[in-house]
């Protein structure tokens, strides 16, 4: 960890009014859950749309795609990471640090609205499970785009293909996909931490941890070894 | 007085007589370009991968279909089902193809040079417009091109089966007609708001599957055959696309009457339209507003 780039990352993640990019989504997510409860629904029937529809297919995979992939890759998008390659720093302390920022701030920009929309369901086991979970899938989330951002030079397009294509489209018609999901390990967690009727994973809790962690150590690793090699060059394609 | 030191020859210089091609010229000429750009031709394999990639799942799913029907003659998509089918596929190209057509000349400020040519502001944004809107009808027309080829030769009942299959088919060109021209127009304008293609890509698969689960939600709120049920498939542009075909055509036969959307088949109709002309105003209204 190095303070000075957490806190430039942060900067270019979140400064000049960036921050309100992100704002929106989780604001969607506690005004649906409040107006469906206004409404006098019971949260056994909003739960499910609101918490995995809203919060995890959408809201977490989005935060997480735009910060994941811009820790990292909008510094490589416009040559500035050769001001920090060039410092005696270890590789590896770059990217532990940005991936630390990156899940911080897709945590909170997640974890909060999910933990008032679990509040809101009268349930307070699961908010705190929705914040784990939230967090679970920043750290998984975070380590893939991280990765991707270093290997490739369209991170975002190669990102939205896992979201949209993997678990969006085949993950509703091919059941397998799913062992290799981070969204299905997120719902597993959530569920075994606070079981409800609301979520149900289609992967075990044991698959889901060892999982989550041999993305975030996998994708952690790479995103490392790539960066160790990495090759500064002009704009292509 | 002095002898003059220097003098200046004429060399020739003069002005352009020849034919000026205007701005019918300079805008099919950007039109072309960007058709080439969305399909990355004349460009390296990278900028080839993620179009043809969409591409390529579009014409599998066709294919299939074909290979389906022919061995069992029985079809698991229809010409009509065929957008919402590769719907996932269409999202992601929008990401890919609007933010390469606009972003990178907001970003690498030619936008002066386009300006500086017999093109107005609104010339530019409406062949980006066009061109985008043209390809994304390619890429839901010609699969179901494929697939009625592929039909009129499973089918055994020759012409008037040819025909029939014909009419199976208008309503499915109809709906791709219509789901270019608003696809494009909400795609670009999202695109043309940021230079960053990376953002640009993110935000428009946002408005996507942002809005998809409301659609779920609003449905779980207003309970069952409520009005606010019936209107919520409006949310997401998709759903709302396939009221509005079942608003044109009826609901499809084999779906068990499609989406509930009640009385208010108007409405989508109405809805698409407002969708349409709002995206393509508030374009034309960034062109004139973007800093050149």
């Amino acid at each position: 960890m190095n303070p000075t780039i957490a806190r430039i990352t942060l900067r270019g993640l979140l400064g000049r009014r960036r921050i309100w990019l992100l704002v929106p989504l989780p604001i969607l997510l506690i005004g649906f859950a409040w107006a469906a409860r206004a409404f006098g629904e019971p949260p056994a029937e909003w739960g499910e749309p609101v918490i995995v529809g809203l919060g995890f297919t959408a809201v977490l995979p989005v935060i997480a795609l735009i910060v994941g992939t811009g820790v990292l890759g909008s510094e490589i998008d416009d040559g500035t990471i050769t001001h920090i390659l060039s410092k005696p720093l270890p590789r590896s302390e770059i990217v532990f640090t940005k991936l630390a920022v990156a899940v911080g701030v897709t945590g909170g920009f997640a974890g909060v609205p999910l933990f008032v929309v679990g509040l809101l369901a009268d349930s307070t086991p699961l908010a705190f499970a929705l914040v784990v979970g939230a967090f679970v899938g920043a750290l998984a989330y975070s380590a893939l785009f991280l990765a991707i951002s270093v290997l490739t030079r369209r991170p975002v397009l190669l990102g939205l293909v896992y979201v949209v294509l993997w678990e969006g489209l085949l993950g509703n018609i091919m059941s397998g996909t799913a062992k290799l999901s981070i969204q299905q390990y997120v719902r597993t967690i959530v569920d075994w931490l606070a079981p409800t009727d609301i979520l149900a994973g289609s992967v075990s809790v044991p698959v889901s941890f060892v999982m989550a962690g041999v993305f975030t150590v996998g994708m952690t690793a790479l995103a490392v070894q790539k960066l160790r090699t990495f090759a500064v060059a002009g704009e292509t394609g | 007085m002095a002898q003059p030191t220097s003098v200046i020859h004429d060399i020739g210089y003069q002005r352009y007589k020849g034919p000026r091609l205007g701005r019918w010229y300079a805008n099919r000429s950007l039109y072309e370009q960007s058709l080439r750009t969305a399909f990355g031709i004349g460009r390296g394999a990278k900028a080839k991968i993620f179009p043809w990639m969409v591409i390529g799942i579009a014409l599998s799913v066709a294919v299939i279909q074909i290979a389906v029907r022919s061995l069992t003659d029985q079809s698991f998509i229809t010409y009509r089902g065929f957008a919402a089918t590769i719907a996932f596929p269409v999202m992601l190209f929008l990401a890919i193809v609007a933010p390469e057509l606009v972003s990178r000349d907001l970003r690498d400020r030619t936008l002066p040079l386009y300006f500086s040519r017999p093109l107005a502001r609104t010339d530019y944004a409406l062949a980006k417009y066009g061109a985008l809107a043209t390809v994304i009808l390619l890429l839901l027309a010609v699969p179901q091109l494929l697939m009625y080829i592929g039909a009129v030769f499973t089918r055994t009942d020759g012409f008037s089966g040819a025909m029939k299959e014909l009419g199976d088919m208008g309503p499915g060109l109809v709906g791709a007609f219509i789901r270019a021209l608003v696809l494009a127009a909400i795609a670009l304008l999202v695109a043309s708001l940021t230079g960053r293609r990376a953002f640009a890509a993110a935000f428009i698969v946002g408005v996507f599957i942002i809005t998809t689960p409301m659609v779920g939600i609003l449905n779980v709120i207003g309970g069952e055959g409520s009005a606010l049920a019936s209107l919520s498939f409006a949310v997401n542009p998709m759903t709302l696309l396939i009221g509005l075909d079942q608003w044109l055509f009826g609901a499809e036969r084999d779906q068990g009457g499609g989406m509930p959307l009640g009385d208010y088949g108007p409405f989508y109709g109405a809805a698409t339209l407002v969708l349409l002309a709002g995206c393509l105003g508030l374009l034309l209204l960034r062109y004139r507003k973007v800093a050149a």
